[in-house]
């Protein structure tokens, strides 16, 4: 079966007469761009940073979506943020362009890094180099056989002692699953790869979190299936203004697992339901919280 | 004698540092300050009892300040505050060397040429105003009521961003709430988590 890939919806209007041929001229042309240089667009250089759009791999099977991802390669000293940005800061944010019928989900964040920059003062976020991978659905079998266009507007604050906003417009020509050429990139599969280890797992079967409110603090427990040891765990709270980034996390274990109490922030006004975050163990292992929060009964 | 005035001396000063590590609270008493504005002049907060008074924390090089001071909106508020009787004061607790840090002749300058009027500009060079309050970004707004309680601590708006073009279509939290305590409501939103670029504190 021929794997087949949509056109770009400005070039379908273009199908009798001179158009005909300009728009084949066009096809033809771009196939073969694609086929001779396609993957790995030029990264844009911004300020302290070098940004590139990247694909996964073409996608297998028409109708079937992709994986994108947006690489980061900062200068030593310079972070940008998480979906969390913590006590200053602010998350990157992408605005997609897409051929009809494909749709992008939100950013798969890998595991944050703390940047404790004073004792009052937390951020989250990423140094040295991150990938932000954005899954791309099909919403419908698509059929075509022009490359894929993808283009992304995005906007992002970078900062060392200062911050600077900064942006750019990315594109990439996916080439067509079937030409000779259409494998990945080497080194992109394997920053992929290597992503793919630092994105938040569900929590391992017979895990369980729960935390309970106190006056001034979360306290998070982490039952573990065979009391496996958690020490150095690390929470880092999903949603901002819930728990005080800077304060000291206070970690006891236990027989059944983990105790982390967490102070609550001072911009936290309402009861919350869910504490979510990530906890990231010492090793390296990260995983997805969502604990239900209780009164405590004091 | 001697032995019990140094352990109450002591006991003072840990009960100190523990009163200052602790954050300012919503609906508990702004800490008092003495500090000296862009105009050498003594600023203290107990002068203004009786007023509502704005802390705008600031760092004029940070996009997050630049998107209230270059749409204007931040001066709109400074003016359309202080003449309610509103005192208005903007901090600066950008360390010597760091981003933000300005001497008192270039504040004015700034202010100036800017054309903001807030009541004065406080400079906290040393950081200390800043860590009294745990400012932690610039914007950073605290309003302060005729008591001496802290009504309001948090952002200057809901949308988080360096974006002029947002300002339009944003909750202004500080505008929100001195519109509620004046006409003697609860604020709706008394703590928010502020947005923008660090204070540029010295190290210790």
């Amino acid at each position: 079966m021929k794997p087949e890939l949509p056109a770009p919806a400005g070039l379908m209007r273009h199908q009798t007469g001179t158009g005909a041929i300009v728009y084949r001229f066009v096809v033809s042309l771009l196939i073969l761009l694609a086929g001779c240089c396609a993957v790995p667009a030029q990264p844009v250089q911004a300020k302290h940073a070098k940004v590139e759009l990247l694909s996964h791999q073409p996608p297998a099977h028409p109708g079937k979506g992709l994986l994108l991802g947006v690489h980061f390669v900062l200068e030593p000293g310079w972070h940008i943020y998480w979906i969390n940005p913590g006590d200053s800061g602010q998350p990157p944010v992408f605005k997609w362009q897409l051929p009809a019928g494909f749709s992008a989900g939100e950013i798969l964040w890998p595991r944050p890094n703390r940047m404790q920059s004073s004792p009052q003062m937390a951020d989250y976020g990423y140094h040295d180099d991150v990938l932000l991978m954005v899954p791309v659905h099909a919403s419908q079998a698509q059929s075509s056989n022009a490359p894929m266009e993808v283009g992304l507007e995005a906007k992002w604050l970078i900062c060392r002692e200062v911050c600077i906003a900064d942006h750019a417009q990315l594109h990439l020509s996916l080439p067509l699953p079937a030409a000779p050429v259409a494998k990945e990139n080497p080194a992109s599969a394997e920053l992929f790869a290597r992503t793919e280890k630092l994105l938040p797992k569900p929590l391992p079967h017979g895990w369980k979190a729960n935390a309970e409110s106190k006056k001034d603090s979360f306290v998070l427990h982490i039952f573990t299936h065979a009391g496996e040891r958690l020490g150095q765990a690390e929470f880092f709270p999903l949603d901002p203004g819930q728990v005080d980034n800077a304060a000291r996390q206070d970690l006891q274990l236990s027989a059944q697992g983990v105790k982390i109490t967490l102070k609550k922030s001072d911009f936290l006004t309402k009861p919350i339901a869910v504490l979510r975050g990530v906890l990231v163990l010492p090793g390296g292992d990260a995983y997805r919280i969502e604990a239900p929060v209780t009164k405590s009964i004091q | 004698m001697k032995k019990l005035r140094r352990s109450i001396f002591q006991m003072v000063v840990l009960l100190a540092l523990i009163a200052s590590a602790l954050a300012v609270k919503v609906g508990e008493p702004a800490p008092g300050f003495d500090s000296v504005d862009s105009n050498g002049k003594p600023q203290k907060l107990s002068a203004y009892r009786g007023k509502y008074v704005v802390l705008e924390w600031h760092n004029q090089g940070c996009p997050y300040t630049k998107k209230h001071y270059e749409s204007g909106n931040m001066q709109r508020l400074q003016k359309e505050w202080t003449g309610k009787g509103v005192v208005w004061l903007t901090v600066i607790s950008s360390s010597p060397g760091a981003q933000g840090f300005v001497t008192p002749t270039q504040e004015n300058e700034y202010l100036k040429q800017m054309k903001a009027s807030p009541t004065a500009v406080l400079m906290d060079p040393g950081g200390s105003l800043g860590r009294l309050y745990d400012a932690k970004t610039t914007p950073h707004m605290f309003i302060i009521d005729p008591n001496g309680t802290l009504v309001y601590n948090g952002a200057i708006d809901d949308h988080p961003t360096s974006d002029q073009s947002d300002i339009a279509g944003s909750k202004n939290y500080v505008s929100a709430a001195l519109q509620e305590a004046l006409a003697g409501k609860p604020i709706t939103d008394p703590a928010t988590r502020p947005y923008g670029c660090s204070v540029k504190y010295g190290k210790f």
